[in-house]
């Protein structure tokens, strides 16, 4: 996962020129998902598809309804978040503290720099295999790979904040006498924190796709392992629902770590 | 420093007058990446006789001498599949995204309704609609270039909006003063503004689609790259695993190599934006 790919997460298609009316902020957009819907529906209807190819708007519907009153399906969802959870803590963590010692030490940099570089094109979904033979369906390996996608986008984002932050900033810490560290710390981290933060937001949604692929080709439990049951049992209509609920958790993920930059960023 | 990933960590200024000036910038690199092997190797050798979770891991020469092997057997026929998935799906899923894109992008109503829907599928991940790829299109090259295209869609659907709905209004007014049709403005304008921006997204689709190639192929593994991880991991040969992932990680290097000699052949003012 680059870096690029990171600002593409969390860049959204939503429309800058806000709306004139609530109406139009709502209405069109439940315009589009009748339409959607409709289309759907109309789709099944006409061409006769059997529930296994494509079940209704309304089989799905209650296929949630049912999942979300079982108990089975909790556990999954908390199994698949404790993942990401650890993962993804360990990941931010490290790829902070790494890509700032980068923005510190020129030497550090010039000799870490193209081992970054080449393991970043070694794409989290290709360790998975091996994740797997090393670490079976344990936490720990999908934990250790999901730390593995955080922490290559974290490390560039990090890196290039710190080295971004506005030099005056920096000058005026020296001036006013602040030590090496003092100066990383109170002035250049804080400066370079609301970047760090955009990028630990996209890089929340690359580790949630980890998360659900590392359960989908090795795992006992998860919501990966739940979309694998019901496909296999040719249940379309769980999987679509699990597919939702995917869509959710990750949306809800990533709102999360949202809210929890802002209100900790409030300075800014 | 561009000419070898699209982005490297920047270097200050100074910081990077120096590196050209003195070749031992070069020399601390290269200690990184030796460190780095002899830090494998030694762990290798280290947990050769089983050493808790991680039970085997190959070293580095082990893992040069399959590469070599899968080079010479086999690996061809896998790339040139692997890669004809990635091709269709990428083309595919991008062009498309750019022609959605761009209708959702400029006609405001459209976007309003459908943008939403759009935002809300791309936090399911590729991978969650394998199933369903599988139902609808069975296990061959189709619904690999579904969950292939589909992946680079939703990248490079955010960038075509983005390329079309930036495009700075005064130079809309500036066209629409020197009395251009508005087809004239589409193609001379639009066209152009957000096809520099939707580059930007083949781009960044061109990781995210190798990706999804390889999560396709360990899925339904009958050919490729990918079938071919899945095989060498059933059979436990952790050497044979580690060759094909730097297989996989050395064709998306060059791709990556590739697209940018590409997208400055067509785009000559962009690197100078870059800068």
């Amino acid at each position: 996962m680059t870096s690029k790919e990171a600002e593409a997460l969390g860049k959204t298609t939503r429309p800058r020129t806000g709306s004139r009316h609530p109406l139009q902020r709502i209405g069109l957009p439940l315009v589009g998902v009748v339409l959607l819907i409709a289309t759907w529906e109309v789709t099944v209807w006409l061409n006769d598809l059997d529930s296994i190819v494509m079940p209704r708007p309304m089989e799905v519907l209650r296929a949630l309804g049912d999942l979300v009153v079982s108990g089975e399906f909790w556990d999954d969802v908390v199994v698949s978040l404790t993942e990401f959870g650890s993962g993804y803590v360990i990941g931010v963590f490290a790829g902070v503290v790494v890509g700032v010692l980068m923005a510190e030490f020129s030497v550090f940099r010039a000799t870490v720099h193209p081992v970054v570089e080449a393991l970043r094109f070694i794409v989290p979904f290709a360790w998975i295999p091996l994740v797997i033979l090393w670490f079976g369906t344990s936490l720990l390996g999908k934990t250790l790979l999901v730390a593995y996608a955080t922490f290559f986008v974290m490390v560039v984002s990090a890196a290039k904040a710190m080295q971004q932050v506005d030099p005056t900033l920096t000058k005026v810490g020296r001036m006013l006498g602040m030590s090496r560290w003092r100066l990383a710390f109170a002035v250049q981290l804080r400066a370079a924190a609301p970047t760090i933060a955009s990028s630990a937001r996209a890089a929340a949604a690359i580790a949630w796709i980890a998360v659900v692929a590392a359960e989908y080709v090795g795992a006992s439990a998860g919501l990966g392992v739940l979309i694998i049951n019901a496909s296999t049992s040719l249940q379309t209509d769980v999987v679509i629902a699990g597919m939702v609920v995917i869509g959710l958790v990750g949306a809800g993920v990533s709102a999360v770590i949202g809210w929890l930059s802002r209100s900790y960023l409030s300075y800014v | 420093m561009t000419t070898v990933a699209p982005e490297t960590v920047p270097a200050a200024p100074e910081r990077a007058e120096r590196q050209r000036g003195q070749p031992r910038w070069w020399l601390y690199g290269a200690a990184g990446v030796a460190a780095a092997l002899g830090i494998w190797a030694i762990l290798a050798q280290m947990l050769a006789g089983g050493g808790g979770a991680i039970q085997r891991l190959a070293s580095p020469l082990a893992v040069g001498e399959q590469l070599a092997s899968y080079a010479t057997d086999g690996m061809v026929a896998d790339l040139r599949s692997s890669l004809a998935i990635f091709v269709a799906g990428w083309l595919g899923g991008g062009i498309l995204a750019a022609l959605v894109g761009l209708l959702l992008g400029r006609v405001t109503l459209l976007g309003r309704m459908f943008l939403p829907i759009i935002e809300a599928i791309r936090p399911v991940s590729s991978i969650a609609w394998v199933p369903l790829s599988i139902v609808w299109f069975g296990f061959g090259f189709s619904s690999k270039v579904f969950l292939v295209g589909l992946a680079v869609f939703l990248v490079v659907i955010v960038y075509a909006v983005d390329g079309c709905t930036r495009i700075p209004g005064e130079l809309v007014r500036t066209s629409t003063m020197l009395g251009m049709s508005p087809m004239q403005r589409f193609r001379n304008l639009i066209l152009p503004g957000t096809l520099s921006e939707v580059l930007i997204g083949f781009r960044v689709g061109l990781m995210a689609g190798w990706g999804t190639v390889i999560v396709a192929e360990l899925v339904a593994a009958d050919a490729g790259l990918g079938a071919h991880l899945m095989a060498v991991q059933r059979s436990y040969d952790i050497a044979a695993v580690m060759a094909t992932m730097l297989c996989f990680a050395i064709a998306g290097f060059l791709m990556t190599v590739v697209f940018t000699w590409v997208e400055r052949r067509l785009l000559p003012w962009r690197l100078e934006e870059q800068r």
